[in-house]
């Protein structure tokens, strides 16, 4: 059976990190796009499509929080995991009040992560899945079928 | 005045015991002595008293020098000298020597019962002022104590943020090798089991370093805190279940003694359960094959009293202070973190509550945590986080 990857979004201004990171998770089967700061993250969701965004919280420039506002504001269906090396989970709670999905603690377990990478990833499949089939619902019903 | 001890040194037999009848109608009892002799004898043989009456003239060993000897053996002992009336310079003489005052015989009865009262006072205020030293001195050690341990705290828990990063990258990258180990290509890479050991080892190690940062970190989540009605009886059961089997191991005994009128109380329970977690934890490390420990809940007025206690091998005295500093730790290195004490007095402070002790060594120790019924959190306003990271900050980057 072919694992279907899953395209994950990596941003942190920790480079080894991301890269090591990056390299373990392409290692499993995942399609991992870097980034290392918070406009190069924005600028990858314009133009590619991703599943899952592992956003660290602790940037400079644009930090995790703002880019998560920017996130759900213009692509709400990529689901966001809150990286936090800072301890203090606090932010990172905020961070799932503004709608993100989960959030770890650095260092993270790695099974931890994929876990929740795949959990956040299905609830966006189905979530899309939902759309569609309103969707579909809508056009039948203008179309004259049954409602 | 009533508890005043006064000793009368005089020659006359018929002064002397008038004067102390007279003293004692007014509730006052006096000892008596005949000579200066007497009176040393006296002094070495009981407790000092507080006042001492002396005559200067007297057969023997005169007032002055008695006054001289008291002043450097006993000097919390007050002496009021009796002059005759013909030598006032003895009664200055005796000032100067350091008496509290002196009095011209033939005597004035209420001058003296004055005097004594006068005399009285002054040893009082002055008892009085050493309770303050005593008491001013306490609570500076213990503002040094705790200054010093929130001076640790504060570059203690920066550091631990700091090293999440570097710790990370390592995890990450011991984790990616062993990924490639696993890989059909390798199958037949020579000396793979050698990596393999190796980075296992690499994984460990950054997991007892991770325990330690998260440990650390996992009590300054000021805001993470969630307030909620606690039932302490069950909470502290949980917690010794959940210590249960290492207490088996050791075939320790966990007696539990709760108090059927402590009402629930308003705190943060997770934070709790730590304390529990981290002080059983100790006393079982503490106690020997077939101790036994004894958990212990009981109300006091407003508060709730929560004691561990243990048959351990005790704490000796010079740790006494040391325990509560992080990293402190009598425990063989990746036994003990030394930040269980640390994190459990930082939890109970930011819950309105204390920690005491009591320990014996080769008898065992008593941890006792108080809690109040009810406590509203301190939110740590933005500035002091700043300011607490900035410190940290200026601190690493030196
Ligand atoms: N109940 C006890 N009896 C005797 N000594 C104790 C007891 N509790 C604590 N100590 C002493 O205090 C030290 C510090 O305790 P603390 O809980 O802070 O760290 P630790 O137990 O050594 O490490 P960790 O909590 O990470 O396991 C211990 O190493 C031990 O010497
Ligand atoms: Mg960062
Ligand atoms: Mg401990």
């Amino acid at each position: 059976m072919v694992k279907i990857p899953m395209k994950i979004l990596l941003v942190d201004d920790e480079k080894d990190f991301v890269e090591m990171l990056s390299l373990r998770l392409g290692e499993t089967g995942e399609k991992v796009t870097p980034a290392y700061n918070g406009k190069e993250c924005i600028d990858i969701l314009e133009k590619n499509p991703v599943d899952v965004v592992i956003l660290d919280i602790k940037m400079p420039g644009m930090d995790g929080i703002e880019v998560l506002k920017e996130i759900k504001k213009r692509f709400p269906l990529v689901e966001v995991i809150m990286l936090t090396g800072h301890g203090t989970a606090e932010t990172a709670v905020q961070g799932m009040k503004l709608g993100a999905f989960d959030y770890l603690l650095k260092p993270a377990d790695f099974d931890d992560l994929r876990l929740k990478a795949e959990t956040a990833w299905k609830r966006k499949e189905e979530h899309e899945d939902r759309i569609r089939k309103a969707e579909a619902k809508l056009l039948m019903r203008k179309s004259g079928g049954i409602a | 005045m009533e508890n005043i001890r006064i000793l009368l040194v005089d020659d006359e037999a018929d002064f002397r015991s008038a004067i102390a009848r007279r003293l004692s109608k007014r509730g006052i009892s006096a000892e008596q002595a005949g000579s200066a002799e007497e009176c040393l004898d006296f002094l070495k043989n009981s407790m000092p008293p507080d006042v001492i009456v002396s005559d200067v003239k007297m057969p023997g060993m005169n007032g002055l020098d008695l006054l001289r000897r008291i002043r450097q053996e006993y000097p919390n002992t007050e002496v009021i000298l009796l002059t005759g009336h013909a030598s006032p310079q003895d009664g200055v003489e005796g000032i100067k020597s350091g008496a509290f005052d002196y009095l011209t015989k033939p005597l004035e009865f209420e001058q003296l019962v004055s005097k004594i009262t006068q005399a009285y006072e002054k040893i009082q205020r002055r008892e009085e002022k050493k309770r303050e030293a005593v008491l001013r001195e306490k609570m500076e050690q213990q503002m040094i104590i705790t200054e010093r341990l929130a001076s640790l705290g504060t570059l203690a828990t920066g550091v631990a943020h700091e090293i999440n990063n570097p710790l990370a990258i390592i995890k990450e990258s011991a984790g990616w090798m062993q990924l490639i180990l696993k890989k059909e290509e390798l199958a037949q890479m020579p000396r793979k089991a050698d990596f393999e050991k190796a980075l296992g080892k690499i994984e460990s190690g950054v997991e007892r370093a991770r325990r330690i940062t998260h440990q650390l970190l996992g009590f300054v989540q000021k805001n993470d805190s969630v307030l909620s009605e606690v039932n302490l009886k069950q909470l502290l059961e949980e917690s010794a279940e959940l210590v249960k089997r290492e207490a088996a191991d050791k075939d320790i005994e966990i007696r539990h003694e709760f108090s059927p009128s402590v009402k629930n109380i308003w705190s943060d329970p997770y934070q709790l359960r730590q304390v529990f977690i981290n002080l059983i934890n100790n006393a079982i490390h503490a106690t020997p094959k077939q101790g036994k420990i004894t958990i212990k809940l009981e109300a006091a007025g407003k508060n709730v009293v929560i004691q561990v206690k243990d048959t351990g091998e005790g704490i000796p005295k010079e740790n006494m202070t040391r325990i509560f500093e992080p990293f402190f730790s009598t425990k063989s290195p990746g036994k003990g973190t030394g930040l269980g004490l640390f994190v459990t007095r930082g939890i109970i402070d930011k819950l309105g509550g204390k920690i005491e002790l009591e320990s014996q060594v080769g008898q065992g120790t008593v941890f006792s945590v108080t809690l109040p019924q009810y406590h509203e959190l301190e939110e740590e306003s933005e500035e002091s986080r700043q300011s607490r990271f900035k410190l940290f900050d200026t601190i690493l980057k030196k």
